[in-house]
This record gives structure tokens, sequence and C-alpha cells, in this order.
């Protein structure tokens, strides 16, 4: 009988974390985003405040110069441009404080190139 | 009883989505009032409830324009992917265009037609499933069958194997009892598609500052203009591209000239981050002065003021100048205009004029205002009718809605803040048409001051 009390109450614990655990755990950032001249990829590791590293392919379109910033739109929060230094072709990576608080930010990659300048925005989420 | 608990778990389920703005998911459609091609339309989203799976649009017509055709474009935001199609205004139930789109997140709506573009950005949102209905339905069912199996055993003399099979039983009633009583309290997942956002809000979203101009600078009076909306938040500096769908429309702009007699309700398109633009005609020279009611998601509305004036003596300006002169005094109309759909004499046309109550209100105390429509009135921007209510020198403005009392008779019930005279206009739409009844409120000043 104790042995059926301890299995039921297991299956129910696993049951309450399997449904609390869904929502939890922050990612690696990695979202896309095309607008009518250029088309880019964002990857950030690791999303957090602090010295963040992030990495801009350029998928589309020819990009000479690549730079970042981030908008914080329930605060009201804006951030300088990051300039992005091109490691490879197309592949553009831009280090420094981008997100100085956790919450949901906007991150604008601005793009200029032969086609001309473009805005292009994502999402995200810092935690951290 | 259990039947019960678990429809309202699957009811708070279904409802724990969240309510931002452009998101289109299925059964929460999206629609969006647009003054396109010199008519009224609102164009309506139906969501999907699954990716790859087709987005339904349709176009309903608010003025006799039946068949125009809307050129549609979406346009998937993370991958580029586009999907084009047209659909046709009807006035009532709209054949739906099908648009197949291939992934949630961000999309782009391009409306097309008269020669004027807009672009509504909005999220292709699909429910997954949380996994607590399979727990809860998994849950009753092993009970289910183990308790019969249970039953059969104990029948059959066997107490041991009884017991188990009754434990077993036991068991699975928890997980689906727990699960239906704790789910609601755990917070959905996030839809598919859906921006990541934090649970704690902050209180509103910055202010919006806007600067309105006209295309060209000065437009002649009977000649089409451009009037633009620049939307800039007041924090960052940046254009201000987070508008929610604020009573079916990105904006509200209400344009009326300073005497009143001219008045338009209008509804901007969206030509590129931050810019809204809308197409006039006014046919008489003067000042002008436009409000614009919008709403920035997750935050409240804001009412946004711009001046502008019209130059030139157009050819039927000296006409309206002197049927001014001859009034003596000013007063709103609802001049002729494809914009509004308003009736010139649409005070004579539209039905009996309206009732006040008390007949001359008071500054600071509820006053009613009643009027029949000639017909059925049917819904428009989600409401039965609308009241803008204008002070003389245009600094104030109400927008009042009609208050649910069924068929024709439309009520709106508004507290004037100060005495004086306040241009009035109720707005309704009927079978094919929004009719626009202009009036005017004398308004006393409260008795005790305040």
């Amino acid at each position: 009988m104790r042995r059926i009390v301890i299995a039921v109450a297991l299956v129910a614990a696993a049951a309450v974390i399997f449904i609390v655990g869904r929502g939890l755990g922050a990612e690696p950032l990695r979202v896309s985003s095309t607008g009518a001249r250029y088309a880019v990829t964002v990857v950030v590791d690791r999303p957090t405040t602090g010295r963040v590293s992030v990495e801009v392919q350029v998928t589309s379109g020819d990009a000479d110069t690549v730079a970042v910033s981030a908008v914080m739109p329930d605060m009201g929060h804006s951030t300088p441009e990051l300039t992005a230094r091109e490691t490879a072709p197309g592949r553009f990576v831009a280090d420094g404080e981008l997100f100085p608080m956790s919450g949901a930010w906007e991150v604008s990659i601005r793009l200029d190139g032969p086609a001309g300048e473009e805005v292009l925005t994502v999402n995200a989420l810092v935690t951290g | 009883m259990i039947r019960l608990l678990c429809l309202v778990a699957v009811l708070v389920l279904a409802c724990a989505s969240p309510a931002a703005a452009h998101n289109v998911s299925a059964g929460a459609d999206l629609r969006i009032a647009q003054t396109i091609a010199g008519t009224e339309l609102t164009v309506v989203i139906k969501g999907t409830a699954r990716v790859p799976g087709p987005l339904r649009i349709g176009v309903i017509a608010f003025q006799p324009v039946a068949g125009l055709p809307v050129e549609l474009k979406v346009r998937s935001v993370e991958d580029g992917r586009t999907v084009t199609g047209v659909a046709r205004a009807a006035t009532r139930d709209p054949r739906y265009t099908e648009l197949r789109v291939e992934r949630t997140g961000p999309h782009e709506l391009t409306l097309r037609a008269g020669g004027e573009v807009a672009v509504v950005p909005f999220r292709v949102l699909v429910e997954h499933g949380s996994g607590a209905e399979f727990l809860i339905y998994g849950g009753f069912f092993v009970a289910g069958l183990l308790l019969v199996g249970g039953l059969l055993t104990g029948a059959l003399s066997r107490p041991g194997r009884a017991v188990l099979l009754g434990g077993g039983a036991a068991a699975g009633v928890t997980v689906a009892v727990m699960v239906i009583v704790f789910e609601p309290m755990v917070p959905a997942g996030p839809p598919d598609g859906a921006p990541p956002v934090v649970t704690t809000q902050a209180g509103g979203r910055p202010f919006v500052q806007a600067r309105m101009e006209t295309v060209p600078e000065r437009p002649a009076a009977g000649e089409e203009f451009t009037l633009r909306v620049d939307l800039v938040d007041g924090s960052t500096g940046r254009p201000v591209d987070d508008l929610a769908i604020h009573h079916e429309a990105l904006a509200h702009v209400i344009v009326t000239s300073e005497d009143g007699r001219y008045f338009r309700h209008v509804h901007p398109l969206r030509t590129a981050p931050g810019r809204l633009e809308v197409r006039l005609r006014a046919d008489r020279a003067g000042a002008y002065v436009a409000h614009a009611e919008l709403e920035r998601e997750d935050s409240g509305g804001q009412l946004l003021m711009g001046r502008f004036s019209v130059g030139g003596q157009g050819p039927e300006s000296s006409g309206e100048g002197s049927r001014a002169a001859e009034d003596g005094e000013d007063g709103p109309g609802a001049d002729a205009g494809d914009g509004s759909g308003a009736q010139p004499d649409a005070a004579g046309g539209g039905g009996a004029a309206p009732r006040l109550q008390p007949a001359v209100p008071v500054a600071g105390r509820p006053a009613t205002v009643e009027l029949d429509a000639p017909g059925s009135v049917r819904p428009w921007l989600g409401m039965g009718g609308h009241l803008i209510v204008r002070s003389r020198d245009g600094s104030f403005l109400g927008h009042v809605h009609e208050m649910g009392s069924g068929g024709s008779r439309l009520r709106f019930t508004f507290t004037f803040p100060q005495g004086g005279r306040y241009l009035a206009w109720a707005q309704y739409a009927v079978d094919d048409r929004i009719v626009t009844v202009p009036f005017t409120v004398d308004v006393t000043a409260s008795e005790s001051p305040r």
C-alpha cells in the first residue's frame, strides 16, 4: 500500500515538473529577418546583460557595413550602435555591451552596401 | 462534475493566449480599418490552426464599392517567402481569399488598391498543445481501465492484484485531478510565433510625438493631398512602429475644418515604419485640425493633434463661403466626401435630429444623446455607433461609443468637461454607407465650482 502511495506521489510530481518546466529555460538566440534588400540571421549564444557577442550572418544581399543597436520598447531604453567587424564574407560580429538590463529587447541591425541602407529588427529575450 | 472541470481547464488554456495587438491565430481574427482608394474598408485576417496552413483574408466595404479589387501580398519577415492574391470588397459576408503561410512568426500584409499601398505587420500564432489534456484524459483513461480490472479481479477473489490495480487507478485519478487543479495556475506556454515577453510588464510604453504635415505642404482647395503623420517615441527618438489595433484600426484620424463644416473620420495607411498616411480633399480654404487617436502595444490610448491649412480659392469655394456667411455662425457640417461617406445633408437624409437629455447639458454631469437610424445599424469599427465631440477651438476632442441599445436606436452618454458650444458628429454604418449626423451642443457651465 505504501509503495503505491509513493508511486502515486512520484507520478504526480513528475507531471507537475513537466508542466512547470515547459515554460522555463533560456536558449541561445537564433532568429532571421528578411527585408527588401538584405536578409540576416542573428545569433547570440548567451543573450545576457554585460558583454555579448552578436553574430550577424548576411544570408541575402551584399552588405559592406553592419551596426547593431538595441531598444527596450517597454521602458523606452535605447543603446548606442556597436559596429560589427566582418570576420568572413557575409559574417559580421559585434562585441560589446548591448543589453543594460534583462527583459524583452528589440535588436536593430543596420546594414549598408551598394544596394542601400536598411534596418532589420529582431526580438530578443535577455535573462540574467 | 469532472467534465465541467475538464471544460474549465480547457477554456482557461484557450484563453491564455497573449492579448497583444497584431496577432493572428485560429479563432482570433485581426480586423483593420483602412481608408484606401477613397473608401472605407475593413480587412479581416482569419488565422490558421496549423502551419503550413491557409490564412483567410477578406475585405468588407462600408460604402457602395462592392467588387473593388484589393491586391494582397503576405510576406514572412523571417524567410522572405511571399504569397499573393486578390480580395474583392463586399458589403456583407466577403469571400475569403486563402493565402498559404508556411511558418509562424512575424509577417507583413501589403494591401494595394487605387494606386495606394499599405503595409500592415502582424504575427501568425499557432497554439501548441500543452500536454495537460493528454495527462488529464490519459489519467482518467488509465484509472477507468484499472478500476474495471480491479473490480473484475476482486470479483475473482484475488485481493492482492485487486488492490494493486485499484492503486494504479488511484494514481491515474490523482494525476488527472492534479493537472486539472494546477494547470490553470501555471502560465501557459506562448503559442508558436509569439515574440518573447517578460511577465513583469512595465506600466505602458513611452509617449508618442506626432509630426503632422501635408504633401504638398500647402494644398489648394479642391486638390487631393496626403496627410502624413510621423510618429516618434518620446524616450528613444525612434519611429514608433508598435501600434496596437485600437478599435479595429492602427489610428483613427479625425480631420475637421476649424469652423467644423468639414469632417472626416479616416483610418490612415502605414506606408513605412512609424509613418501613417491618408489621402484627403478639402473643398474650402482655411485652417484645419487633425486629431489622431492611437494606442501603443501594452499601453493605453493617446490623442495627438496637428494643424494644417488649405490655401487657394477652389472653384467651389466661393459657394461654400457664401453659405457659411449666410449661416453666420460656426457649426459642424459633413461635406460630401469619399473619405467619410458623409452625405452633404446628412442630418436630413440620415434620420431625425439627435435628442439631448437634458436638452441643455450641464458641464461635469453626464448627458445623453439619442438618435434614430433610418434602418438597422451594422457594427463599424467594432461598435454600433460613434460620437465625435469637439470644442470650438479644436483643443478638445471626445470619441464616445454607442452603448449597445440595439436596433436602430443609438444612445451615447458623455460628460462635457466645460461649458460652451461643442461641435458634434454622430456616425453609424447602415447597409452600404456610413452616415454622419452633424449637430451642435450648447453646454451650460456647472453651477457649483469643482
